[in-house]
């Protein structure tokens, strides 16, 4: 047989690398200005588009979708061709893939800071850009399946389990937590409230960390690794144990983020226990990994490639100790809503995501270059401050955390809380944000410093487009061929493999998922619950424009120092009509689930006004904008025929009237701020959300009296 | 000898001092631990500093004794090095721990094949990793079987409730000293100016949005004129701080202050009567004759 020539497509690897670089120095800096925020608030530049609530979200879009997700297909378009001995299967759909996943992220960078979000973590884009991740994403498998279909390679090798776990999984996730309905064309709710979506949002939000953030960086690491330290792999059992083992027990520990809020009980232990168990099959990524550089270690020394990549290993194995931790209830009631979880999630993102990312970066653009890198200095450089980086970030957020966490449960003797006031603890740790902002500025430094070692590298050298490759065709498989072992069988089967994981994350899914969205009982109703009025639901929809989600939490976990702090601690039967649930995932400012008639109206005027009129020192911005725009009513009748839909029970034909209903209710409290003397026009965006904010968690209030 | 003594009691009468200095409250509790804290990191470093010039001491005294003692100055160095131990083989013991083989074995473990150049190695698994799964998955069973199965262990409710019961156990014991239990029918009325001081500190930090830095009324009312809201009498405005009014946007303080500081902030509110701040809000509620002129005059 005839060995056949071919040539591997490389400019697409290019083109993916080249917006890895751009978009990382982008959501980087974007998080950059997002931290200094949180210790001077007029670094919003005084207007909505660049304040903290709606580029929060942009930082982690970009960070994730952009700089990983590129990462992610240029390390699998590189990889993929050379380990299937083929060229990617075809050159429109590597493109359409390239620069349909630009328009996406652009389409993100515009709409985020307009606050056109869903408010759901890592899935904030509104639904016309989910239907368009969808498709990309089809593109993308359509793209690598071909390619693996006309491989010369019989069996498939261990990097692309993970990238057909990958594609697989983020398929049904991204689907299953997009259930929006649209109301307009940036607008939607999603279909499940309360803690029915809360539990459907961190199956999703834990296991976009585990199928996006992980199973392909492994994947990478699979193929990389022994290419950079010339070393075979450590153990080839090791990575079906673990590979298996990890997608199975990662859907499932989903929970542990909801710990302590009305989610059924059975689930949040299930989340907990599949959690510890994942310590061994993650750390089996980075055994495996390390193991592999035995024997390579003295290159270690000398080659900054591997310094990288060693300590991203090292950074994953510590987040993945760390996540199970955390997600032990004990620890978990202290660390969570804290920076702890900031700094956790940080380690995961410096260390493991972004070392990953720029040793392959280091690797791969001298190759297809033909060249050699244009500074090694430069390159170590870049280590040495982005190791610093880390460190200066997560350290002090850690001791944010801890000191934050310990603070709001601390007692006094006669009974009451140490610091009843939130904003204390807030500036106690104010420091430590500063110094986290040092530590996020020098990792940005190394990432333009190697921005610019990297086009000095291609300036030098000159893109090999199509790389010349051969190797033979497969031939038939002879039938008395033997694999030896059921897994080598299945190694050539891509389909049958595809469908294996599919089943192992599935299960997972239907047994957390399908009692608590099916069962009524494991959410107790609440007679005293009403639907939230026109003009309240208008202003929820401006409290999630604004991303206050970000940093006030909804919801009262049951423990003294909160019940105390905020009132009776929350019931899921409260959260019923809540399309999509609001309970935030981080504290930055205090708990708003028992918000309403806690102050009067002028006091939230003001507060919004100016947050340092009635809370003196606090980081909160100004939200000048809303006492100057007029709310849109025109969307009353949509949005209230949309939530009735979903099933909140307005009366028919009540759309109609709603509006006129929304102008008492608006008069009434313009009324109410004019005794204070407060003159504002009742068509203002903020008399809606102070209607919304004097509601919170008060319906339980008012049965509470009505049983009295 | 006697040098040694004093340096290590120095650190006990440092600890003890703190614990001496309760008595007369002159220095803040929290000043008395940095200071304490620094001290003690003070002495630690310097013992180490202490210890690097004793030994630097010994070696000199050793090699001016081995030089009146007739050694030449190569047997002194010699007396002096210490001798290199020979190093053990590390690897060997991490090896075993880690149940490696050895890399010169690696060879006969190299699976037949390879991708894109790429070999894999037929390495079992190691022991230890198998014993930390097992050991996790244990655990994990472990724990569903305790919270869900015997329930030895408390679910979020449960912990809450007890933890709710302990709280007003040790709350109850500490109020059962009389100078913390007031409320609104015990509430005194009270001039003294420790009081009063007392009271002005926490009217600053909780009160001054809303009422103003001399009371003078922002959005909440002006607290020192004739006319109130909800009562002027010492008894009703402890209940007002206490209990809140939320339909005028009063916060409920029962929860941040104890009956002691709401007591003392009352007084305090109560010692502005007439005082006529700039800026002062229009009058609000009804006129009353209170008792706060007859308290300055007792005073």
């Amino acid at each position: 047989m005839q060995p056949e020539k071919f040539y591997y497509d490389n400019k697409i690897v290019r083109n993916f690398g080249i917006a890895t670089v751009i978009w990382g120095i982008i959501g980087m800096t974007v998080g950059l200005i997002a931290a200094i925020q949180l210790y001077s608030p007029g670094m919003n530049m005084g207007n909505q588009y660049t304040t903290f609530g709606r580029i929060r979200p942009l930082h982690t879009n970009a960070v994730i979708f952009a700089f990983v997700g590129n990462a992610i297909f240029m390390g699998v378009y590189y990889s993929l061709q050379r380990l299937l001995k083929a060229r990617m299967f075809s050159d429109l759909l590597s493109s359409i893939h390239f620069w349909g996943w630009q328009l996406i992220i652009v389409s993100a960078v515009i709409t985020l800071p307009l606050g056109l979000t869903t408010s759901h973590e890592y899935a904030e884009l509104e639904w016309p850009i989910d239907i368009a991740i969808t498709i990309i994403w089809v593109v993308f498998g359509i793209n690598m399946f071909g390619t693996i279909f006309k491989r010369r390679e019989r069996h498939l090798y261990v990097a692309i389990w993970f990238y057909i776990a990958t594609f697989v999984t983020i398929a049904v996730l991204h689907i299953v937590n997009s259930f929006e309905l649209p109301v307009s064309a940036f607008k939607s709710y999603m279909v499940y409230a309360g803690v029915q979506d809360a539990l459907v949002q961190w199956w999703y939000g834990h296991n976009a960390v585990a199928f996006f953030l992980t199973t392909p960086y492994l994947g990478m690491m699979y193929y990389f690794l022994p290419k950079m330290a010339n070393r075979p792999i450590y153990s080839y059992k090791l990575s079906i144990l673990h590979f298996w083992a990890l997608i199975f027990i990662y859907i499932w520990a989903g929970p542990h983020h909801l710990l302590y809020t009305t989610l059924p009980g059975w689930a949040q232990s299930l989340g907990i226990a599949f959690s510890i168990m994942l310590i061994a099959p993650s750390w089996g990524g980075m055994i495996n990994g390390l193991l592999t550089l035995r024997g390579a270690w003295d290159k270690v020394r000398d080659d900054v490639i591997l310094k990288f990549m060693v300590v991203g290993l090292t950074a994953y194995g510590m987040a993945t100790f760390e996540g199970p931790m955390l997600s032990l209830k004990q620890v978990n009631a202290i660390g969570h809503f804290t920076d702890w979880i900031i700094a956790h999630v940080h380690v995961g993102a410096l260390g493991w995501n972004g070392f990953l990312t720029f040793a392959i970066l280091y690797w791969l653009i001298p190759r297809i270059y033909k060249t050699e890198l244009y500074s090694k200095k430069m390159a170590s450089f870049h280590f040495w401050i982005g190791t610093l980086g880390i460190l200066f970030y997560a350290v002090p957020m850690y001791w944010a955390g801890f000191t934050q966490g310990l603070m709001l449960k601390e007692f006094t003797p006669d009974g009451i809380l140490k610091y009843p006031n939130f904003l204390e603890s807030t500036l106690r740790i104010i420091p430590m944000h500063v110094m986290r902002s040092v530590g996020g500025t020098f990792y940005l430094l190394g990432v333009i410093v190697m921005a610019y070692n990297l086009v000095r590298t291609a300036m030098q050298g000159k893109l090999v487009a199509n790389e010349a490759a051969q190797a033979l065709p497969l031939a038939p498989l002879p039938k008395a061929a033997k694999d030896g072992t059921w897994h080598r069988t299945l190694e050539r089967k891509p389909i049958q493999l595809m469908i294996a994981a599919l089943i192992v994350i599935l299960i997972g899914t239907f047994v957390e998922l399908m009692p608590t969205l099916t069962i009524s009982s494991n959410i107790p109703t609440i007679a005293a619950v009403k639907p939230y009025t026109p003009l309240e639901l208008q202003g929820r929809d401006i409290y999630i424009r604004e991303g206050c989600s970000n940093c006030h939490s909804q919801t009262v976990r049951p423990f003294r120092s909160e019940t105390e702090r905020y009132g009776e601690y929350s019931k899921a039967g409260e959260f019923v009509y809540d399309h999509p649930f609001l309970w935030g995932s981080k504290r930055t400012g205090p708990d708003l689930a028992r918000e309403g008639g806690k102050y009067g109206n002028a006091w939230h005027y003001n507060h919004l006004m100016d947050p340092r009129l009635m809370s003196p020192g606090s980081i909160m911005p100004n939200y000048d904008w809303l006492l100057t725009q007029t709310l849109d009513t025109t969307t009353t009748i949509a949005k209230i025929n949309a939530m009735r839909k979903l099933g909140v029970p307005y009366a028919p034909g009540y759309e109609r009237i709603a509006n006129s209903d929304l102008d008492k209710q608006a008069k009434e409290i313009a009324a109410n701020l004019y005794t204070d003397h407060i003159k504002i026009k009742n068509d203002k965006e903020v008399i809606a959300i102070i209607a919304y904010l004097q509601r919170l968690g008060t319906d339980i209030k008012a049965n509470k009296t009505a049983n009295k | 000898m006697k040098y040694h003594r004093i340096l290590f009691l120095i650190p006990f009468i440092l600890l003890i001092q703190p614990g001496m200095a309760v008595a007369d409250n002159l220095i803040p509790d929290d000043l008395q631990n940095e200071i304490a804290y620094w001290i003690i990191i003070g002495m630690l470093l310097l013992f180490v500093v202490a210890m690097l010039v004793l030994l630097k001491t010994f070696k000199v005294l050793a090699r001016v004794v081995l030089k009146s003692q007739g050694y030449t100055e190569e047997q002194i160095a010699a007396e002096m090095a210490p001798v290199k131990k020979v190093k053990k083989p590390k690897a060997e013991v991490w090896n075993k721990l880690l149940s490696l083989r050895p890399l010169a074995e690696e060879k006969e473990l190299l699976i037949a094949h390879d991708y894109d150049g790429i070999q894999e190695l037929d390495n079992p698994i190691p022991a230890w990793f198998s014993y930390l799964f097992y050991a996790t998955i244990i655990f994990a069973v472990g724990y569903i079987l305790n919270y869900h199965v015997f329930h030895f262990g408390q679910l979020q409710y449960e912990e809450y409730n007890t933890e709710m019961a302990q709280a007003d156990i040790s709350k109850k014991a500490y109020l059962s000293k009389a100078a913390n239990r007031v409320d609104e029918n015990t509430v005194k009325l009270d001039a003294e100016p420790g009081v009063v001081a007392a009271g002005q500190v926490i009217f600053k930090q909780n009160c001054v949005p809303c009422h103003g830095d001399h009371a003078q009324g922002v959005v909440g009312p002006n607290l020192t004129d004739d006319y109130w809201l909800h009562g002027g009498k010492i008894s009703d405005v402890f209940k007002t701080i206490k209990y809140g009014v939320q339909a005028k946007g009063m916060p409920t303080w029962e929860k941040q202050l104890s009956p002691k500081q709401i007591s003392d902030v009352a007084n305090y509110i109560k010692s502005l009567h007439g005082t006529n701040p700039a800026g002062a809000k229009e009058a609000q509620g009804e006129k009353e004759t209170d008792d706060a002129a007859k308290a300055t005059k007792k005073a």
